[in-house]
């Protein structure tokens, strides 16, 4: 019985291990090279971190760019759940299934060039949409994101210019594990530092933009301890900005909220006072010109410098331009677009 | 090695009277390979891709081996009836340790990985001490461990490295996570599509396999988790087996965490984040009891294999999130009402004896 016990062991590691099928040739091994498809074929999956609002346009961004550029598919797929290991089995599966260009936020800005580095070795096009890599080495084609530093930056400044360039801010933001989040911290305190000592952080509270419950239960703390001495309050991420949107609404006390992101609460926000301005991203170019550059790679187009970063824009809305700075966002990405054509991409 | 308190009995005992055996047909294990195949020809008809090497099965055995090995660490204190709420947190302590070590000292792949490991059991055993010290269920302590250890992993990291992982690998973690004995060849003649990180889960899973069936220490800490007042009363120092499962436990969690950056290219804080439930999910699935005294070794590994291929193959049909969850969840309540089914023919055949 022992023996039957060890034996069943055996064979199960056994074939365990000969799943696929026993000794192969050297001739099978060759790496598959990149080749030229064209537009029909390319088929392009975008695939943010997790399901989150702030990818929400990337769906409809999706759909136009599959009839615009006539492409094979264009799908969008936000089961990740914020964890790197799910996320990289998503875009195996998605591979698996004949998907051969990728627009990818990786869930963890330090794993993500293997990924990246990955997907290369089997000759897909691969853009990194909306984040970065961490450190200075990109292994995709192309990182079309918000410069976050830039983007908190200019929250701080319109934030320290609200509260009359002095005084206190508080600082609310996402996961403290994340390199975007610390480019955020520090592109605050530039801001902060430039004023000389005038205007100083109070407080900076990370990890609260899991869901709008945490982000809400956060704020109400923040302003039950400290209320009565913070200014302003500069939110970097999405759930932090609505909660603190509503959070200093319900209490009525004079604190300038700069948000993130143009979500409706947000814009209402700004548009009765309660909110002083907002930083908001370019999703939806994110998207549409992340595509359209993957379209270009995949048919047999080169990056003129691989691994390029570039700024898909931060634009502060304030109430002056509350109704109308989509523009502005369109023409920026009507710019994206050129430069690519232009600047970024090498077409035979 | 399905339930080991029956091996104490002597030679001539078991041939005075042999206890009533299950029908092998209530044998988790039968039913779980059964479900195996049939989920295998399911996934394959509706997306033939499921067969793809290159896309599917080479990281489906990647995933497997870090999954299975974290079942592994979880099935350690479930044989005494414990459980290891930090499972996770443990796993990433370690891999802090091997990339502190390479980082920092340069040390190479196998002194890094030894000293994480290191790191992993003495965590282990610092739980299994409260524990077996205080009383206090391994549950608290271990739950407690992991809030504790959550809070400070990151403080490890933002003061040793710039973000929130180690820039640098040990040479040769490119080729765990890459290479397959595919590409080492003798000649023409190349290995199998395997990924290099199989070998760990194998060798990690026989080791456990041979402990519980074999080695004196592995039977005793079952009979501790039988029945801790008999197992004393027969002259265990149950307090030691408690300390050494829960070291044991953290060390080949600190294993998983090794495979997991093997597989996600990283030393990082993230690490072991979502090694919870699936380190219940397997050995659960597989027929071991959460009740403790009984473990299944093999059932680890094909209820690892199942939860991955079910994930594999809703991943490859793309659900949405929502169904994808839902999916999972009722994989799990159909996991643990088995568990409760094996647990009353358990009980009831230990009634007959």
């Amino acid at each position: 019985m022992k023996r039957s016990a060890l034996l069943r062991l055996g064979t199960a590691a056994t074939a365990l291990l000969l799943v696929t099928a026993g000794c192969t040739k050297k001739s099978d091994n060759d790496e598959s090279a990149a080749t030229s498809r064209g537009p029909e074929q390319v088929k392009i999956a975008l695939i943010p971190g997790g399901a989150h609002p702030y990818f929400q346009p990337w769906k409809d961004a999706a759909a136009t760019a599959k009839t615009e550029l006539k492409l094979g598919d264009v799908t969008f797929n936000e089961t990740s759940d914020w964890d790197q290991t799910k996320q990289n089995d998503v875009i195996k599966s998605l591979a698996a299934q004949g998907y051969n260009a990728f627009g990818i936020f990786g869930v963890s800005p330090e794993n993500i060039n293997s990924t990246f580095e990955d997907l290369k070795r089997q000759g897909f096009a691969v853009g990194s949409l909306a984040s970065c890599p961490a450190g200075d080495v990109d292994k995709a084609d192309f990182c079309l994101s918000t410069d976050t530093g830039e983007a908190a930056y200019k929250a701080t400044k319109t934030a320290i210019e609200a509260i009359g360039g002095q005084g206190t801010i508080a600082h609310l933001t996402g996961n403290k594990v994340d390199s975007n989040t610390q480019r955020r911290i520090e592109g605050v305190q530039k801001a902060v530092d430039e004023t000389g000592g005038k205007v100083k952080v109070i407080q900076t509270v990370t990890d609260i933009d899991t869901d709008l419950q945490s982000a809400q239960k956060a704020v109400a703390d923040l302003l039950a301890a400290k209320g009565k001495q913070i200014n302003g309050i500069v939110t970097t991420a999405y759930n932090p900005a609505v909660a603190a949107a509503e959070g200093v609404k319900q209490t009525k006390l004079p604190i300038k909220v700069i948000a993130i992101d143009d979500d409706k609460t947000i814009l209402d926000g700004i548009k009765d006072g309660a909110v002083a301005g907002t930083v908001v991203q370019n999703p939806v170019g994110q998207a549409s010109v992340g595509s359209y550059a993957l379209m270009k790679l995949s048919g047999g187009c080169t990056i003129a410098q691989p691994g390029v970063v570039i700024d898909s824009g931060s634009f502060v809305v304030t109430k002056a331009n509350v109704d109308t700075y989509d523009q502005e966002r369109q023409t920026k990405t009507n710019e994206l677009k050129t430069a690519f054509d232009g600047q970024y991409l090498v077409c035979k | 090695m399905s339930v080991a308190t029956e091996e104490g009995r002597t030679e001539s005992a078991e041939t005075v009277r042999k206890p009533p055996r299950i029908p092998w047909w209530a044998n988790p294990r039968v039913g779980l390979v059964i479900l195996l195949i049939l989920l295998i020809a399911l996934f394959t008809a509706l997306r033939p891709a499921f067969l793809d090497t290159k896309l599917t099965l080479v990281p489906l055995q990647s995933d497997i081996s870090v999954y299975l090995v974290v079942g592994l660490a979880q099935l350690m204190v479930l044989s005494l009836g414990h459980m290891n709420m930090a499972v996770g947190r443990m796993a990433a302590m370690s891999a802090f340790v091997m990339g502190l070590v390479h980082d920092q000292l340069g040390a190479g792949l196998v002194v890094s990985l030894l000293l994480g490991l290191i790191a992993g059991g003495l965590l282990g055993a610092l739980a299994g001490l409260i524990i077996s010290r205080t009383g206090v269920n391994s549950f608290v302590v271990t739950l407690a461990m992991d809030f504790a250890l959550v809070g400070l992993i990151t403080i490890l990291y933002t003061s040793v490295t710039d973000g929130v992982a180690f820039p640098t690998l040990p040479a040769g973690m490119d080729a765990l996570r890459f290479d397959t004995f595919a590409d080492y060849c003798l000649g023409d003649v190349c290995g199998p599509r395997i990924p290099l990180v199989v070998p760990f889960a194998v060798a990690a899973a026989l080791l456990v396999g041979l402990l519980f069936r074999f080695s004196r220490l592995g039977r005793e800490m079952l009979m501790t988790g039988a029945n801790i007042k008999a197992a004393e009363l027969s002259g265990i120092p149950t307090k030691n087996r408690i300390v050494q499962a829960h070291a044991l436990s953290g060390l080949i969690a600190g294993l998983a965490g090794f495979l997991l950056a093997a597989n996600n290219g990283a030393f990082s804080a993230s690490i072991g984040g979502e090694f919870l439930l699936p380190s219940f999910l397997a050995p659960v699935l597989g027929g071991t009891l959460l009740a403790g005294g009984a473990v299944s070794v093999l059932g680890t590994v094909l209820g690892a294999t199942l939860t991955q291929v079910i994930y594999k193959g809703l991943n490859l049909l793309q659900f949405q999130l929502d169904q994808l969850q839902l999916y999972i969840g009722l994989v799990l309540l159909a996991a643990l009402s088995l568990d409760r089914a094996r647990h009353v023919i358990a009980e009831r055949r230990g009634a007959k004896l």
